[in-house]
């Protein structure tokens, strides 16, 4: 396991003032920070809820105060590579949804792409404004060892989390000047005019003037609501739920006390799926009737586009090293993991039979959900995996159990370390590329534990990265 | 600004000036308690204050006797009750949070303070000793929370529609507190000049918190049923009073019908109805008959209410 923070019990020069620092909080002083803590978020509303969770009662996420710090020349590194990737990933979804020709020179199976859930048939042959699929993406790399950082996966749908990226800063501020004062830290709070930056860039064809922007939610029960309004406030835009916003005659429009208002740009926080009834699911109640076909018929922009889920997809997250190569000549600058692709027979046999050593996870599975560490499972749910995989090989990929890197939490009064991963913000719009040098840092909170997920019982923690 | 953004401004507010009149109310039966009261009075004020906060037959559908424990519990924390002060809290607060990014930081702050430090008074069995506490809690986190409304918000349209939810409910409050106490109000022979009506009048005069207001407004003179209509109905001094609270809701829709630059049915119906009370004294309302004036007025502000949720709430061109 890399250790990033000490080498050898002595601290990495990044943490040279952090570490004597946090040694030197007495442990009343920790617990009463820790209460401080708890108390703004809990004061502003910082609150998720977990999914499929009875109680409907708000949850405070866990987080801890120990820091986390990327050098300069890190950053640099992750920065080029999540960007290339993003500009990949717009190509890549551009090109399956027009001319195929990714699928043409054969660097990819059709059948991943056309018999794939998240490929959206509706959106094919449709002109997307300045060709953006997707703007907004958050990349989750993991680390293992001192030189490279590694993609775990893409998140180009509505990745959530950047508002615990900047209100952990915010609360880090609060409680403890003294360190900024010392550490030259870049600032993460320029996310949200970034973002109203890049969303204005991506007006659709029939937008005259100023567009007007507005974010989508489901609404307060979702477990990102807060972010949503967060976003809404900082980019002073319209925070609406479906029933806020009417199609007629293609044009959306929203509800006003002066009537109904022309919207342009959507960023929808909501499925898929659940955008419009009368063309996706039509069971959907936070959707907005006709929305769909607004947006064909170039009145409104949707953010990102329907379909683009497919790039997050596990099964072509193996691909994405050639996706890279494909569009960009580019070789990728951030590696991927090694993964086996149990569609693929060779794949297969070797996975069944070292299951033990892999993780396993389901496709289409996101959240931590439906996956098996092999390394500290039962033997039943190993081979309730074995024959998971054997009636439906096409649902699973595997990947070695790596060891992701470890930064210390403070647990009673020690610091004792505990995984974490890394997922940086990346912004795509009409000839801009806007990332803001910091990032959620995930960790997980049990000893050894490698899922870092909030859902699963994950925290997280405040990122820095150094000005020099 | 979104429709329902300005509608859930509106209920916010009601939910915030609904526990305040709660609390006070509550305040007014925890002194009647401590005052040795061995009439019949005693009783009728307990269910008058039902009454008075509208809840009377829902609470005899919960429970069968009339108790000073029961009640307070019931007005406050009672889960049976849809119209407690819990709830009114975890409403105004329901509400908000779907608007959050309509107030300041500062203002949620305030209304989701109020609303987890609820939970420290709500725990384990009701405990009446706790009462004055508890009011005192409920009162100082409204007073904070309109402050910081006050000294926070930006003067656009979301201000004035928190402020029609405040003064549509006021008016609303009072009006029914009077009604229910009207018969108080009314000339009897036997008991004018009585022990009993100055009880009386001072109750209902504190029930809207409006006793020491009332002493300084009319000085050392003699306390009469004229004068407390006036003050509670007609007073432009009396921040509780109904035409005090007509007066800023025609002031806040005047406002809005400039901002928008589009005159609408409810601030016209507002402003006659705002003229009748100038045009209006004591005994006019007597005449009339007390509780049916109430009751006209409770009616006309519905529809006055009807008229503002149909120009701004429903978001359709008009």
């Amino acid at each position: 396991m890399f250790n990033e923070v000490f080498n050898k019990n002595k601290p990495r020069v990044a943490y040279k003032d952090i570490v004597p620092w946090a040694n030197s909080l007495p442990y009343h002083t920790l617990i009463k920070k820790k209460n401080e803590a708890e108390n703004l978020f809990k004061k502003i509303g910082i609150t998720f809820s977990v999914y499929n969770n009875f109680d409907s009662a708000e949850r405070l996420i866990p987080f801890d105060m120990f820091p986390r710090v990327i050098t300069k020349l890190e950053w640099m590194t992750i920065q080029e590579g999540v960007i290339q990737r993003s500009l990949a990933i717009n190509a890549f979804l551009r090109d399956i949804y027009n001319k195929c020709e990714i699928i043409k020179a054969k660097k990819i199976p059709a059948k991943l792409v056309y018999a794939n859930p998240a490929y959206e048939i509706k959106m094919v042959g449709l002109k997307v404004p300045h060709n953006i699929y997707s703007p907004i993406i958050g990349t989750d790399i993991i680390r293992t060892d001192s030189r490279s950082f590694r993609v775990l996966e893409d998140n180009c749908r509505t990745p959530s989390g950047v508002s615990y990226m900047i209100e952990n800063r915010e609360i880090m501020m609060r409680m403890f000047p003294e360190l900024f004062e010392k550490i030259n830290i870049e600032p993460v709070e320029n996310y949200s005019s970034y973002l109203l930056d890049i969303l204005k860039s991506l007006a659709p064809r029939k937008c005259e003037g100023d567009p007007k922007i507005v974010i989508l939610t489901p609404g307060p029960l979702n477990s990102a609501y807060y972010e949503h309004s967060y976003l809404a406030d900082t980019m002073g835009v319209e925070l609406v739920q479906g029933s806020d916003l009417i199609v007629e005659d293609n044009i959306t429009f929203m509800r006003t006390t002066q009537g109904k208002q022309k919207v342009d740009i959507i960023y929808r926080r909501i499925d898929d799926d659940f955008i419009d009834p009368l063309s996706f699911n039509e069971t959907s109640v936070i959707g907005v009737p006709g929305l769909f076909h607004s947006y064909k018929s170039g009145h409104v922009n949707i953010c990102s586009a329907p379909g683009s889920g497919i790039a997050d997809d596990k099964a072509i997250y193996t691909y994405m090293p050639d996706i890279i190569r494909f569009y960009l000549g580019e070789e990728p600058k951030l590696p991927s993991i090694k993964t086996w692709r149990c569609s693929k027979a060779a794949d297969r046999k070797y996975v069944l039979a070292n299951l033990e050593n892999l993780v396993v996870k389901e496709v289409h599975g996101s959240g931590g959900y439906g996956m098996l560490i092999g390394n500290s499972a039962t033997k039943a749910k190993i081979n309730s995996f074995k024959s998971k995989i054997k009636n439906n090989p096409d649902n699973y990929i595997a990947q070695p159990i790596l060891s992701l890197s470890s930064v210390p939490i403070f647990k009673k009064d020690t610091l004792t370390p505990r995984h974490v991963d890394l997922r940086p913000f990346t912004l795509l719009g009409h000839r801009k590329r806007r990332l803001v040098p910091g990032g959620l840092t995930r960790v997980a909170l049990k000893e050894g534990s490698l899922v870092v997920n909030s859902s699963q019982g994950g925290g997280v923690k405040d990122t820095w990265v150094l000005k020099n | 600004m979104l429709s329902r953004t300005a509608e859930n401004l509106y209920w916010t507010a009601r939910y915030i000036e609904r526990a305040d009149s709660i609390a006070r109310l509550l305040e007014v039966a925890y002194r009647i308690h401590l005052i040795p009261n061995t009439t019949e009075g005693y009783q009728n004020e307990w269910e008058s204050i039902l009454a008075a906060a509208g809840i009377k037959h829902n609470y005899l559908n919960t429970y069968s006797e009339i108790t000073k424990n029961k009640i307070e519990y019931y007005l406050l924390f009672d889960p049976n009750n849809n119209s407690s002060v819990k709830a009114c809290i975890e409403n105004a607060r329901n509400n908000l949070k779907m608007v959050r990014t309509a107030v300041t930081l500062e203002v949620w702050n305030a209304v989701n303070t109020w609303y987890h430090e609820l939970s420290n008074f709500d725990k384990g069995k009701y405990d009446s000793k706790n009462l004055p506490q508890i009011l005192d809690w409920i009162k100082r986190q409204v007073n904070l929370i309109k402050g910081t409304i006050n000294n926070t918000q930006l003067l656009n349209d979301g201000f004035d529609f928190i402020y029609l939810g405040i003064f549509y409910e006021r008016a609303d409050f009072t009006a029914r507190i009077i009604d229910v106490k009207y018969y108080i109000l009314l000339p009897s022979s036997s008991y004018v000049g009585t022990q009993v009506d100055n009880f009386q009048w001072s109750i209902m005069l504190r029930s809207v918190s409006a006793y020491r207001g009332f002493k300084w407004a009319y000085g050392n003179s003699q306390i009469d049923y004229k004068k407390i209509i006036d003050f509670l109905i007609l007073s432009n001094m009396c921040p509780r009073s109904i035409f005090y609270a007509v007066d800023k809701i025609q002031y806040h829709l005047g406002r809005l019908t400039q901002f928008y630059k589009s005159d609408n049915a409810a601030n016209r119906n507002v402003k006659i109805i705002h003229k009748g009370f100038v045009n209006s004294n004591a005994e006019q309302i007597i005449d009339f008959g007390l509780h049916e004036f109430l009751t006209k007025f409770i009616d006309d502000m519905s529809t006055t209410y009807s008229d503002l949720e149909e120009v701004y709430f429903l978001g359709t061109d008009r």
